[in-house]
């Protein structure tokens, strides 16, 4: 039985159709994958069904456990048995979690007062049962981005809803929690509750989907069974004519080191001991918070490093100083994007040039010419798709945007370049883009380190992968040894563990 | 495809109306102040909008520049006080104007230096900041003044610099009917223009003021660059100080400079500067502060009471915030406006 079918739908802004008689069904007690690039359509068609968005008259129709549902709002959406977890986190940052939990649906007592017993002793069964170990009484402010997604499905589960639709719901999780918030999801599925899910990896739709449907460019494509196909194979149709295979991995001759850390301490990270050579392409990883991305920050001089050496070009740094780091060709295309690399009130040649404005300050004038030549230069080389180079950095997809941020850098002419998940919220076809860019990058010279959660990516593009445990470096493995369960059992600290065992014994 | 053009040429106009809707706000404005005004304008009362727009803009361009990164100043009024006093006494002392003009902005520098360091530098809330330097430099003016048994800062007209200073505030350039304080104001709009949109110190104003972590991850050394903003803002507030002085001749703690901080805020925000700072130009800024100008003559062409001033500033203030949220405000009904009709027709398909 079908819990919900969406036919013919079809959808237009201002004149612009986002979706074009799509159809749509999820089975009750199946885990229905909602797949498409960034643009695809996928969040229009869950923001009709969410209520957030009304379809255009006249199109298709939507039943939802066998009764039609028209005019759908926020309210009666829920009222129908949807739960939607977003893909922005919308907790509260100022208010404790119970108080989050139970947002307008605070239980009170018979004098209409709030009765915070009861609700922090809900909290607290819901979060044994999901196995979430987050204080109620925490300030949210004070949780961690993974706590706050965490927090953000529970509010959802909480609900007991019918259908669920999760939108990406686990790019702040590590793979413990991923592997954690999965049972929860088979174990609900047991129970004939009902998925939509929304993810950019394959990996894990493989894990958890039974069934997929794609979307492409506002048109509905294919459904199928997750049993019956390959990743490739939905990556195909997912970005259409344009795919191409971009494994283009080459061996190269390296040169000699130019990135030295010598006992490096500091926020986050302790004792490292590394050597990058010039040409070379590092990948970091880790479960969050290990301490890669910390590593980085430091190294670009946002972070100060308590103790330890610090050599690039074999020249020792000491600093804090993000200028410092640029001067000597180093850069750092930070984590969440949006935070903090878009300036979105600037166009994309200002993007691309704030950077470069600040290593030439001394010379105050901007020479409008040169610097669009030069821009013009930069996104074909990056492949850029964008019309102007007056249009806002926002009127881009979130690959271009990436790859105007990545031109940002290569705008400085720096030699190390530090990725700090430079794949987030990207859509397939984009994410091959920057591997590609990333190997070619290294081709001309220049030495690049990728910091990622996802190890295939790593697969893809490093020489060598850096596996981070508690903030020190867990194992180094060389390009052939780098392998998905490798990684996770020292980046778990499985592997140690039995060494020790080992040697203990004898 | 005619709708696909249809649609082209009114997000070119929303653009339009995005960029220049502060000319737009001036020209009705000015349209009511011809109106009013009828046979009585002439050159010189045209002329005389720029004029008397010429302390209050200078002092908003600084207020605009500190708007643009994030921040606010309070107590520009408070500067245009201390600064105008000592300057009046600066002169008094030594009879040389350049030393005065020197003097007026080298305070105003440092005034803005103080605000500045206490933001950029310990982080402090700008609004607390310059809302207690507003108290601080108005009360130090009074004190002085006080403590020299003065009721008012009055230049000394016996000196022989006095009649060149007060040429320089209130004649024309010689031969035409252009006030020179005029021809200073469009300088000092040029200077600015070209800084803000034309020197990689202006984009990382707007860098900072659109998002500041990202500013910084760029490189942008954010805590300086504040403390240079202030700066700056404290130098065009001295040097509006000095023609304020040259201007009027005396400077009274008590009512001088008084609510230019709220006309300076208002002129940026007319001039469409956003007050959360990154979007906005400065060339707005001499148009929002010629358009509150402009209420006070028509308010005198009017004859009404000069007391209901503030109320009719205050409501154009409004009205103006209200005519550039149209687009964003149109754009919300017609939203609302298709789902009406959206469930209209599927109540009626019932």
């Amino acid at each position: 039985m079908n819990i919900l079918e969406m036919n013919n739908i079809t959808k237009s802004f201002f004149g612009v159709t986002v979706l074009n008689k799509v159809n749509f069904e999820v089975e009750q007690g199946e885990i229905h994958a909602l797949l498409g690039e960034n643009g695809a359509g996928k969040s229009t068609l869950m923001n009709i069904l969410g209520g957030i968005h009304p379809k255009d008259r006249e199109s298709g129709a939507i039943i939802f456990d066998g009764m039609p549902m028209e005019n759908i709002s926020i309210k009666s959406s829920e009222a129908a048995g949807v739960a939607f977890v977003h893909q922005e986190l919308n907790v509260i940052n100022d208010l404790k979690v119970y108080e989050n939990l139970f947002l307008n649906k605070e239980i009170i007592n018979k004098v209409r007062k709030l009765n915070k017993k009861e609700m922090i002793r809900q909290t607290t069964d819901l979060f044994i049962s999901l196995g979430v170990d987050i204080d109620p009484n925490e300030m949210v402010s004070n949780l961690d981005t993974s706590k706050k997604q965490l927090l953000e499905i529970a509010k959802a589960l909480h609900a007991e809803q019918k259908l669920f639709i999760l939108d990406e719901p686990t790019t702040a999780l590590n793979n413990e929690q991923i592997n954690h918030l999965f049972g929860i999801i088979r174990r609900l599925k047991a129970a004939g509750k009902s998925f939509v899910f929304i993810s950019h990896k394959m990996p894990e739709i493989f894990e958890i989907a039974d069934r997929y449907t794609i979307l492409r460019n506002g048109d509905y494509i294919a459904t199928g069974w997750i049993k019956n196909t390959t990743p490739e194979e939905v990556t195909r149709q997912m970005v259409g004519e344009s795919y191409a295979n971009t494994e283009v991995y080459e061996t190269r001759v390296l040169g000699e080191p130019i990135l030295e850390i010598e006992n490096l301490s500091g926020d986050g990270f302790h004792n490292i001991d590394l050597s990058i050579k010039k040409g070379e392409v590092v990948g970091f990883t880790g479960l969050q918070g290990a301490g890669s991305s910390d590593l980085m920050q430091c190294i670009f001089g946002v972070k100060e490093a308590k103790s330890g050496k610090l050599k690039v070009f074999g020249k020792t740094i000491k600093h804090g100083s993000i200028h410092k780091s640029m001067k000597n060709k180093v850069a750092m295309l930070a984590a969440n994007r949006k935070e903090n690399s878009v300036i979105p009130d600037m166009s994309l040649l200002e993007n691309t040039y704030i950077a470069e404005h600040c290593l030439s300050s001394r010379k105050p004038h901007i020479f409008v010419k040169k610097e669009i030549a030069k821009y013009e230069n930069l996104k074909s080389m990056l492949n850029i798709k964008a019309n102007n180079y007056n249009d806002l950095i926002l009127s881009l997809s979130g690959g271009n945007q990436q790859k105007i941020i990545l031109g940002r850098w290569l705008n400085i002419e720096a030699e190390i370049l530090l990725l700090d998940n430079p794949t987030q919220g990207i859509d397939v076809g984009a994410k091959a883009e920057i591997y590609k860019l990333i190997l070619e990058l290294s081709k001309q010279g220049k030495t690049l380190i990728v910091n990622t959660l996802e190890i295939p990516e790593i697969q893809k593009v490093a020489d060598r992968c850096i596996v981070f445990y508690h903030g020190g470096i867990q194992a180094i493995l060389n390009r052939e040894e780098i392998s998905e369960e490798k990684v996770m059992l020292f980046a778990t600290n499985t592997i140690v563990k039995q060494e020790r065992e080992v040697k203990h014994v004898q | 495809m005619s709708n696909n053009k249809m649609g082209k040429v009114k997000s070119i106009l929303g653009e339009i109306w995005q960029r220049y809707n502060f000319i737009l706000i001036f020209i009705v404005i000015f349209a009511v102040f011809l109106i009013i005004n009828g046979n009585a304008t002439t050159l010189t009362t045209l002329m005389n909008i720029p004029r008397h727009s010429t302390v209050i803009g200078i002092i908003a361009l600084g207020m605009g520049i500190i708007i643009l990164t994030g921040g606010i100043d309070l107590s520009v009024g408070s500067q245009l006080v201390l600064i105008g006093g000592l300057t009046v006494m600066v002169f008094n002392m030594t009879n040389n104007i350049f030393l005065c003009m020197l003097f007026a902005i080298a305070m105003g520098a440092i005034l803005g230096l103080f605000n500045g360091l206490l933001i950029g530098m310990f982080n402090m809330p700008p609004f607390i900041v310059t809302l207690a330097t507003m108290l601080m430099f108005r009360s130090i003016a009074q004190t002085v003044m006080n403590s020299n048994n003065w009721t008012i800062y009055q230049l000394n007209a016996k000196l022989t610099g006095w009649k060149t200073l007060w040429t320089l505030g209130n004649a024309y350039v010689p031969g035409t009917k252009i006030p020179i304080l005029v021809v200073i104001l469009v300088c000092v709009v040029i200077v600015m223009t070209y800084i803000t949109t034309s020197t990689k110190f202006g984009k990382k104003i707007y860098a900072i003021g659109s998002n500041e972590k990202a500013a910084q991850l760029s490189g942008i050394n954010v805590n300086v660059s504040r403390v240079v903003v202030y700066m700056l803002a404290g130098i065009l507030i001295g040097f509006a100080t000095f023609l304020y002085v040259a201007n009027v001749g005396s400077v009274d703690p008590a009512t001088s400079g008084k609510n230019y901080e709220l006309y300076a805020i208002a002129g940026v925000v007319i001039g469409g500067i956003s007050m959360s700072g990154g979007k906005g130009r400065v060339l707005g800024i001499v148009f929002g502060s010629m358009s509150f100008t402009l209420i006070d003559k028509i308010i005198t062409a009017l004859g009404v009471n000069p007391l209901i001033n503030d109320t009719i500033k205050g409501a154009i203030l409004l009205l103006a915030i209200a005519v550039q949220m149209l687009p964003e405000v149109t754009k919300r009904f017609n939203l609302k406006k298709a789902k009406d009709i959206t469930e209209e027709t599927e109540e009626r398909g019932v």
